[in-house]
């Protein structure tokens, strides 16, 4: 008899690789079917020709190409969508820092019900918050009359920017909000206390301390709120009132209104490519930060 | 509660501590963390607040670096009442259990923020942050990350933060805690070195009983938010003034016994207690205790207690007795010398102390 336990035909365990790549097996396929697929069908959708009625016809070309890289009314569209972006984004930070720094510092059950009000407002839909944005902003809306039972006349809030940066501002700032207390780990009561016994002031203490610990979640903050203010399609939509032009608004056009589904195409990608530069940005920042 | 008016703080003469805390208080509702606290620290003299966890000694330091506010009574510092000035005004280098080293600053950034916010000129700040990373021994580790270091020189690095901006007072919070035994020793013996160097005044805040008598030129030892003892190391050993402090600073046997005109009966011995009258507490440190199996008698020299050996323990450097006498397990320890017999259990012992080495207290 040996005591040593031979390897069994069929019973030999897998490699952990292999195991890995098993499990990955399922997402992978998701993605390629449900993400990568159509963006290869959008690539070859742009650089499709097609009529001025709209009719795809069977051969390629750069023609759309050229039309969204030359012509000033994309250029300015995309340059505009991104300085939208950018602003409405440092705008759901500052509004929301001071929320997720309280937060941060609450304890127990006050915590709990703050976390729920923040989220709160994620279970209901963009829409239905965004019509909400419309009964406050409407020229007949709440703030309106307040101001006119003032005798101030109100200023418009809606069908301009104004009115999408405020919505959207409202919308995304659970999201920050979010993103900046996952960030928040580093940032202990004792640093800023320290600071303070080195003789900072709270003011220095803040932008010298609590800033530079806070950066990672500030960072994350902004990617998210970038990317799904510059693809935001809704809010744009509704509290625009089409005078706003922005790029997910403007795909939607393009594709539903002037069927010109190629240029729908290439704005898409152009967005895409927007994400992966945020997405560089953002690796960027944080290596410089940690 | 005797609570020291404003105009009479605001004369107190230097001398009588450059550290002065004045009825000190710190109530949360109806629970006082901190009591009346009063203390004079001489300057240059290192002072180890000692307690359990909760003691109010944690509590007491934050209010003198301003971190916690105070409900009523004065800290003074150098003639001048800082009571209600806030922490980046005060001028303390705090060292923290935690260490609280900047996480995104490097040694050298660490140590140099108190000077950059002291507005020091860019060279004479280099010059002080280089001459205060070498008195920790830390040259060389400049443009590390406090991650990088190990929790002794982190230590080290918050020490060196604290002093370099050269702070009227140092105050530590259980520096030592989170270091392990052997490193312990021997940052306890450098910040011992560096702050009589420097001779600045310091409050040691600490729970380690030893830590607290090897550091310090005086131990306050608290309990319940309120003072218990104040006094050299020795004093609090040797003469502890309440039943809490004998038995928080080094080990004791406690017996039961009752006071009458000035003898306490405790265990069929005759202890002298002036002074008390009913239920007393008569204690003893172990290593005071002999213990001898000849049957010594008492007499005017030595009190007596016969008894019987329950456990033995030889720890190597020295012997330790646990022995079932005057209705209680009482404990001895003595060093061992080489070659004595460890008793079993079971063996009939005399118990034997002298009688200075004899605290009585009051039984609570």
């Amino acid at each position: 008899m040996t005591a040593i336990d031979l390897p069994v035909a069929g019973k030999r365990p897998m490699s952990p690789t292999a195991v890995v790549m098993l499990l990955l097996l399922p997402i992978a396929v998701i993605n390629a079917i449900g993400f990568l697929w159509p963006v290869v069908n959008l690539l070859r959708m742009s650089f499709r020709d097609s009529e001025a009625s709209g009719a795809l016809l069977e051969t390629s070309g750069l023609t759309t190409w050229i039309n969204v890289l030359s012509d000033s009314f994309t250029l300015d569209l995309i340059t505009g969508s991104i300085g939208v972006s950018l602003f409405i984004t440092v705008l759901t930070l500052v509004c929301s820092y001071p929320i997720a720094l309280y937060l941060h510092r609450c304890s127990g059950l006050w915590r709990t019900v703050l976390l729920v009000l923040v989220i709160a407002p994620l279970l209901t839909s963009a829409v239905v918050r965004t019509y909400g944005w419309i009964a406050i902003l409407s020229d007949q809306g709440l703030i309106a009359n307040a101001l006119l039972a003032l005798g101030i006349t109100p200023p418009r809030l809606m069908f301009n920017l104004t009115g999408v940066i405020i919505g959207l501002t409202e919308i995304l700032m659970p999201y920050m909000i979010l993103a900046l207390l996952s960030g928040f780990g580093r940032l202990d009561p004792r640093f800023e206390e320290a600071a303070l016994t080195l003789g900072a002031t709270p003011w220095k203490t803040f932008w010298r301390v609590v800033v530079p610990l806070t950066a990672p979640g500030m960072a994350l903050g902004c990617l998210l709120c970038f990317v799904l203010a510059i693809s935001s399609f809704v809010t744009p939509k509704l509290l625009g009132g089409g005078r706003v032009f922005l790029l997910a608004t403007e795909i939607y056009d393009q594709a539903i209104v002037t069927l010109n589904w190629p240029m729908a195409a290439a704005l898409s990608i152009i967005i895409l490519v927007l994400f992966g530069f945020a997405l560089a940005l953002y690796t960027r920042a944080l290596r410089r930060i940690a | 509660m005797i609570r020291t008016a404003p105009e009479e703080t605001a004369g107190l003469k230097q001398g009588e501590g450059f550290l002065s805390l004045r009825g000190l208080t710190r109530r949360y509702g109806d629970f006082v963390a901190v009591d009346d606290f009063n203390l004079d620290v001489p300057k240059g003299e290192l002072v180890a607040f000692l307690g359990p966890s909760g003691c109010g000694k944690t509590t007491s330091l934050r209010m003198i670096a301003g971190l916690a506010p105070s409900t009523s009574g004065h800290i003074v510092v150098n003639g001048r009442d800082i009571t209600g000035v806030p922490p980046y005004q005060r001028d303390m280098g705090l060292v923290f259990q935690s260490y609280a080293l900047f996480p995104h600053m490097d040694i050298a950034k660490n140590v140099a923020f108190g000077l950059e916010m002291r507005k020091v000129p860019k060279a004479e700040a280099a010059e002080r942050v280089r001459e205060a990373i070498a008195m920790v021994r830390l040259t060389g580790k400049e443009h590390h990350r406090p991650a990088q270091l190990s929790g002794g020189q982190q230590q080290r690095v918050a020490l060196a933060r604290a002093l370099v901006v050269r702070p009227s007072i140092l105050l530590l919070d259980e520096p030592l805690s989170n270091l392990d035994a052997k490193l312990r020793d021997e940052m306890r013996n450098e910040i011992r070195d560096i702050q009589k160097r420097l001779g600045i005044t310091a409050v040691f805040v600490t729970h380690d009983q030893m830590e607290a008598l090897t550091i310090c030129d005086k131990v306050v030892v608290m309990n319940h938010g309120k003072l218990e003892q104040m006094g050299t190391p020795h004093e609090i050993y040797e003469h502890p003034k309440t039943a809490f402090v004998a038995g928080f600073v080094g080990r004791i046997n406690r017996l039961a016994g009752k006071a009458s005109g000035g003898v306490a009966e405790v265990a069929g011995l005759k202890v002298a207690a002036p002074g008390f009258n009913g239920p007393v507490e008569v204690m003893v440190r172990p290593h005071r205790v002999s213990l001898s199996t000849d049957g010594v008698q008492a007499d005017g020299e030595r009190h007596a207690l016969p008894g019987t050996v329950t456990r033995a323990t030889f720890a190597g450097d020295i012997l330790e007795y646990e022995v079932e006498a005057g209705g209680t397990i009482m404990k001895t320890e003595a060093a061992t010398r080489g070659g004595e017999a460890v008793l079993a259990p079971g063996t009939p012992v005399t118990l034997s102390w002298r009688p200075q080495d004899t605290y009585v207290y009051a039984a609570s």
